[in-house]
């Protein structure tokens, strides 16, 4: 049975022992870099954003009418035969299901895969109500013998290797099996449940679509056990959620063009069918079969007029977001999600399994944007996923302690900012007098202990900023530079790198001393009021209508501000003045760069040294810039050194790091082997978040590779002559 | 896309995902290629449906001098014991290699399903370049008031659930055999 954490101690543990599970980690991380590499592949002549917009718009504007489709369904599904239900819940689905079948006389049942079977636990009923159920797909097969839940939504048996398959089929079988023998694994299946499926009486299916102008089920597979479980018994029950509705044909053909692409990287499945109606069946008495689709709501129709969450609807369950996400990729399914897994699974698990499920696995998303990027239906899984946080902490009435604190001290500037000074002082027993704290103060845990942290500067930017920008008589560009608490206050030499940079381009840079944190760790922490209240201060502060671009270092900061700004103040009836003004002009430091000053190489030394680099999450994935900041390496005179899975996560997060070190640290620790593998001198990113990550991890191992923000590696190279640039 | 050029799209996709295609000249050449595979494989009766009455005499002809048993329906009675079926695709959809064939005979649906090898014949005229091309017609099917069983197949059935690694013939056919034949009918 399914078992997850209620509590987020008891969680933790949980995760603990998963990151112990050496074939588990070995197995997804394969899968999750072979997916990703295979991906743009399956998807070669395809326009992948162009009809994911489509889906996303058709489903959205279907949604309002889930009750309309219902009834649309429903006429022409009787018009064939078919007998329509309603379930307002998992347990009258699960009821209408046994009741089919005592009306039926049935005894023995099997089933195809249905994700919202295992949202109602329909076997567990029907098993307790005395029928024989075997599923019949072979993942769902071997994780029924086992007594457990899917750990992915299409491959359920993902989390097991070959071998423990093979001990439990020879427990099933009582016969020798060859575990190294994928192939003879899966005859076994197709051996066993030959007899099954000729000798039952009932088969029960979920649907991918249920196309409301025509009364049919569209389902895609791939075994052939759902076309079995549909014709040979006589008696087929559809389990399908309201949100399968569709129009019609159509729009399942569109779905259908990325559903089995996402999932399983196939440009369609062995088997697409479409089922209507009472098909004929010699072992029914009428010589036709008895057909039934029991509609689910589970909370999904008041699910979809909610003005928030009404976009995780839009799932077509295709897995994804779980591939993608470095921490499912750590710790499997069984400890990422409840029923559903993966990003999608840490919101509807709210929606269909209560808060108690959700209230420890909700806190660990990391925030990369990986599966928001790879989303067939365009959810914006992450900043979902912090809603969903706030709507369980809302729901329990419970507020963590270091939320309280941390929205008190962000919503003011001068105590944020007096707090960070005094840290300077609090941490000089320990750092004693090098940049790193290498050795953390026994108060914390071991577990912190992963990477060396960096001190707070002496001196932050703002104090030293003033003689580093001198006014520019007629600038060609005026620019508010947005600098960020981790350049101003860890790291000054990163942002003073700026100025000297654009020495000689004729740009005039502001620094407006009432700019603040720029809010995301506040989001983060589903605080979303404190991060509104920071947000209307910086853009006061920054005052846009004075710059021409507002400029900043840090790929955090600029997709928070770019991106996230908007969101936090979409139901918002009163919105900062001047927020679109703001927003539109947010650039990072490679776009402005390359894209508008176009820096030209002859202004850096030609030293040809490696360099690696590492690829903010959000640089990559939230503002999508990908070419520039390798082309500023290239520029610099550096030598670009690709590594693999350069786009992947660093494992900071903000306060994920400190929230859920071991796995962080385990993330850093992948990305930091890739990098030695590149054979670089040095590694460059454009994000402080990620410097504390990377360069603290390569100290902690004793790395040889330096690592640098990228202003700095540039700022290294300049010539001395300034007429060059 | 003219035909040729469907052809061989609809060739190369369904390769692709491990169905074996071939371009045959008539009925009488299908027959052949049927006896043949179902001996070769050691298997020894053959569910054939959506044939003409001709068509089923020659294939008869033809398994009772290979001494292969042509199965008479309803193929429920033979569930256990289906070697190869032969059935007749209403289309082909090129760009993903598929078939299309109406399933709501019983007897369709278990030939397709229950046998290890499953030859398809498919008309070269009914190849169209992708499911949106046939939306219209199966549209029509699926809308009318009468139940409906519409099948896409495409390559043997297949698996992934044991470790991520590719495994064909599950539960369905370990294979698919797919015979285009340019005059079927004619």
């Amino acid at each position: 049975m399914i078992k997850t954490a209620q509590d987020i101690k008891s969680y933790k543990r949980q995760l603990k022992e998963a990151l112990g599970d050496r074939f588990l980690r070995k197995a997804l991380d394969n899968f999750n870099t072979a997916y990703r590499e295979n991906r743009p592949h399956v998807y070669q002549g395809i326009d992948f954003e162009g009809i994911r917009d489509e889906i996303a718009a058709g489903k959205d504007a279907g949604l309002p009418h889930l009750k309309k489709m219902f009834e649309e369904f429903k006429v022409h599904a009787e018009a064939a035969g078919t007998k329509v239900h309603m379930a307002k819940d998992a347990l009258q689905a699960n009821e209408i299901i046994a009741r089919i079948a005592r009306e039926g006389g049935v005894e023995r049942i099997i089933k195809a895969k249905s994700m919202t079977a295992e949202e109602t636990f329909l076997n567990h009923h029907l098993e307790k109500t005395g029928f024989e159920v075997t599923e019949t797909d072979l993942g769902e097969w071997i994780i029924q013998l086992r007594r457990e839940g899917p750990s992915h939504m299409v491959m359920p048996a993902i989390h097991l290797s070959r071998y423990q398959v093979g001990d439990l089929f020879e427990t099933v079988t009582r016969e020798k099996q060859d575990s190294e023998d994928i192939d003879k694994l899966v005859k076994v299946a197709r051996k066993s449940l030959r007899s099954v499926f000729l000798e039952a009486d009932m088969g029960i299916s979920g649907a991918n679509f249920a196309l409301a102008d025509s009364g049919v089920l569209g389902l895609v597979t791939n075994e052939g056990n759902m076309r079995l479980v549909t014709t040979l018994p006589r008696i087929h029950v559809a389990l399908v959620g309201y949100d399968k509705l569709i129009p019609n044909l159509q729009s399942a053909l569109r779905i259908l063009k990325v559903l089995p692409r996402n999932a399983t990287g196939q440009a369609i499945t062995s088997y697409v069918t479409w089922i209507k109606g009472t098909n004929p069946c010699l072992s029914a008495p009428s010589a036709h079969k008895e057909m039934h689709v029991v509609f689910l709501d589970n909370g999904r129709l008041s699910l979809a007029e909610d003005p928030v969450f009404s976009e995780a609807l839009r799932c077509i369950r295709c897995g994804a977001c779980a591939n993608v996400c470095p921490i499912y990729s750590k710790v499997g399914g069984h400890k990422y999600g409840h029923v559903y897994i993966g990003a999608i699974g840490l919101i509807l698990t709210l929606f269909y399994h209560g808060s108690e499920n959700d209230r420890a696995i909700v806190q660990n998303c990391i925030n990369c944007q990986a599966c928001k990027s790879v989303c067939p239906v365009d959810i914006d899984l992450p900043h979902l996923i912090k809603k969903t946080y706030r709507a369980v902490m809302d729901q329990e009435r419970q507020t963590p302690v270091k939320n309280v604190v941390l929205s008190k001290v962000m919503k003011n500037r001068k105590l944020f900012h007096f707090i960070l000074r005094k840290a300077y002082l609090a941490q000089k027993p320990f750092s004693k007098n090098r940049p790193m704290i290498r050795h953390l103060p026994h108060f914390f845990e071991k577990k912190h202990g992963f990477r060396s942290l960096p001190v707070i500067a002496r001196t932050p930017l703002r104090d030293q900023w003033k003689p580093l920008s001198p006014a520019v008589a007629r600038p060609e560009y005026t620019i508010g530079f947005f600098v960020g608490c981790a350049i101003d206050f860890i790291y000054p030499e990163q942002g003073r790198a700026l100025p000297a940079l654009l020495g000689g381009h004729n740009v005039q840079v502001g620094f407006p001393m009432d700019q603040t944190c720029c809010g995301l760790p506040a989001l983060m922490a589903a605080e979303e009021e404190t991060a509104r209240e920071v947000a209307r201060q910086n853009i006061r502060a920054l005052a846009p209508q004075k710059y021409d671009y507002i400029l900043t270092l840090c790929a955090s900061c600029a997709s928070h501000l770019k991106h996230n700004y908007p969101k936090i103040f979409k139901q918002d009836p009163d919105p900062p003045i001047g927020l679109g003004e703001f927003t539109d002009k947010i650039i990072d430091f490679s776009s402005f760069l390359v894209n508008v000053l176009n820096v030209s190489p002859k202004a850096f030394k030609r030293t040809g040294k490696k360099v690696a680099y590492h690829s903010p999450c959000h640089l990559c994935r939230g503002l999508n810039v990908v070419d520039e900041p390798r082309q500023l390496i290239e520029r610099a005179g550096h030598t670009y050194v690709p590594s693999k899975d350069e786009d992947v996560c660093c494992g900071f997060g903000g306060s994920y790091s400190v929230d859920f070190p071991e796995i962080s640290s385990a993330i850093l620790n992948k990305k930091l082997d890739n990098i030695e593998a590149a054979d670089a001198d040095l590694l460059v990113t454009d994000c402080p978040g990620c410097v504390i990550q990377l360069r603290g991890g390569m100290d902690k191992r004793d790395g040889r590779i330096e690592v640098k923000h990228l202003s700095e590696a540039l700022a290294d190279q300049l010539t001395t002559d300034d007429s060059q640039r | 896309m003219n035909s040729p050029e469907l052809v061989q799209l609809m060739k190369k996709r369904a390769e692709a995902v491990q169905a074996c295609v071939s371009v045959v000249k008539g009925f009488d050449d299908i027959a052949a290629y049927t006896a043949d595979l179902t001996k070769k494989q050691g298997g020894k009766t053959i569910a054939a449906t959506g044939l003409d009455a001709a068509e089923y005499e020659i294939l008869g002809l033809i398994c009772e001098s290979a001494g292969l048993t042509l199965l008479a329906p309803p193929f429920r009675n033979h569930a256990r014991n289906i070697h190869t079926s032969l059935t007749v695709a209403g289309w082909g959809i090129a760009d993903t290699g598929s078939l299309v064939i109406d399933s709501s005979s019983e007897d369709v649906r278990i030939a397709t399903m229950l046998p290890e090898t499953h030859i398809a014949i498919l008309p070269a005229e009914k190849i169209k370049p992708d499911p949106e091309a046939l939306a219209g017609e199966l549209d029509r099917i699926l809308k009318a008031d009468t139940p409906a069983y519409m099948a896409f197949i495409t390559g043997a059935s297949r698996t992934a659930d044991i470790e991520r690694v590719l495994a064909i013939g599950v539960h369905g056919p370990r294979e698919l055999h797919i015979l285009i034949v340019e005059d079927h009918h004619a």
